[in-house]
């Protein structure tokens, strides 16, 4: 341990502070698939699951196999008076570049693309080790990381401005969603179940662990 | 030390990155190194200073088009709300209430319950500091759904070019309003709801 004091640390590892009203709530009578919540002001503190490195895992493999594939196809096609308009999922932010908008298309391609796909990516190197109980070096910095970008990541109001789009286009021609869309679709629920699965607690608990042993 | 007290009761902070409690003398988190501090810095000058920032940007990003429709070589500029009322007199009322609803009401409401919850740390509300958190959390929730119009302007754009017969162009509202949205969330991020409950312990106290 890191701190000297050792018989205060291992009471204080089983206690958290509620983030929402800083209660202390003891967890560590907490079993496999149960939820801590606080009973002051109701804040989710944590949820203990036993495979829950290897479900976050799953999402987040999933989740990258079908990002690629969302990059590769043509996204939305657009006809109308014999004209016909393709696009790929790159092209949307390369658009906004396009006509002198660079700091929103960076913004959009961020917040759809870049972001998402570093936490995916950091979330494997993250969760592997994790998984099979092995310490690494990368750990401490690569968990932070991920605590700190994933609450910029806007996958699933990407899906909700492509729906808007298309019902207020669709008086206008004909439009076809691509195979990239279903991808991307896929993905949005794979990355949102990869971070609901990660919790907070419990992984910078094991990250602690491990670098003890 | 236990459950049922508040951390900084009993001189701990909680680390918000990765939950670690540690005395309220650590400048840096023993487990991951992140900065320390019992509450959030400065968290209600921030919180109003970028709210005001916010308000000053919604104004541009109202009154400027936030997309050009170019048909036929006519330019047709369109407002966030003249987008709505153009959608509802072409009959797409459900699209119409999504984009007023996170474009307008979602931005708006938020202003006003960020402004409230910053009211409410020094002054008291007929409110309990529980329904004043799950205020707060329902806040910092919808904020990032605001980017949905600035999405749409994005596929739009990208979308739709026909030659010269119909082409749409990005306005300089889409990049204020983007901006209310990402300074309205870190806005968000900047209050501490601690600081609520603080103020109810110390009430406790005097009474």
């Amino acid at each position: 341990m890191a701190t000297p004091d050792q018989s205060q640390t291992t009471i204080t590892t089983a206690l958290i502070a509620c983030h929402g009203c800083d209660l202390l709530t003891d967890v560590s009578e907490l079993q496999h698939g149960e939820t801590a919540d606080c009973p002051r002001c109701g804040h989710v503190l944590t949820r203990l699951r036993d495979d829950g490195f290897s479900r976050v895992l799953a999402f987040t493999v999933a989740g990258l196999i079908l990002l690629v594939l969302a990059n590769t196809f043509s996204f939305l096609s657009f006809a109308a008076s014999g004209l016909e308009s393709v696009i790929t999922l790159p092209q949307t932010p390369g658009a906004l570049w396009k006509y002198g908008m660079p700091e929103v298309a960076v913004l959009v391609a961020g917040f759809i693309i870049v972001l998402p796909a570093v936490i995916l990516v950091l979330l494997v190197i993250l969760c592997l080790p994790l998984e099979r109980g092995i310490y690494r070096p990368w750990l401490i910095p690569v968990a932070r990381s991920v605590f700190i970008f994933q609450n910029w990541a806007m996958v699933e109001v990407f899906i909700i401005g492509v729906i808007v789009s298309l019902v207020k286009i669709a008086a206008m021609a004909t439009v076809v969603l691509g195979i990239s869309f279903w991808a991307y679709a896929g993905f949005s629920i794979c990355f949102t179940l990869a971070i609901y699965n990660l919790d907070r607690y419990q992984c910078w608990e094991r990250i602690e662990q491990l670098g003890a042993a | 030390m236990s459950a049922g007290e508040t951390a900084i009761s009993v001189q701990l902070a909680s680390c918000h990155v990765c939950c670690k409690l540690a005395p309220l003398t650590e400048h840096n988190c023993p487990r991951c190194g992140s900065a320390m501090h019992a509450r959030k810095n400065d968290s209600i000058q921030r919180t109003l200073a970028l709210l005001i920032t916010a308000c000053i940007l919604y104004i541009p990003a109202n009154v400027y088009p936030i997309m050009i429709t170019d048909q036929l070589g006519v330019a047709d500029p369109a407002t966030i709300l003249g987008g709505v009322i153009l959608l509802i007199k072409l009959g797409s009322i459900p699209v119409a209430l999504v984009i007023f609803a996170f474009s307008v009401m979602v931005p708006i409401s938020k202003f006003l319950a960020m402004y409230y919850l910053v009211w409410t740390v020094k002054h008291r509300s007929n409110m309990t500091p529980r329904q004043l958190t799950a205020m707060y959390q329902v806040t910092e929730f919808v904020g990032k759904w605001s980017m949905v119009d600035v999405f749409v302007v994005a596929i739009l754009v990208a979308l739709v070019h026909l030659g010269g017969l119909l082409v749409i162009r990005p306005g300089i509202a889409a990049l204020s309003f983007a901006g209310v949205v990402i300074v309205t969330m870190i806005a968000a991020e900047s209050f501490d709801t601690r600081l609520i409950w603080d103020e109810m312990e110390e009430n406790k106290n005097d009474s």
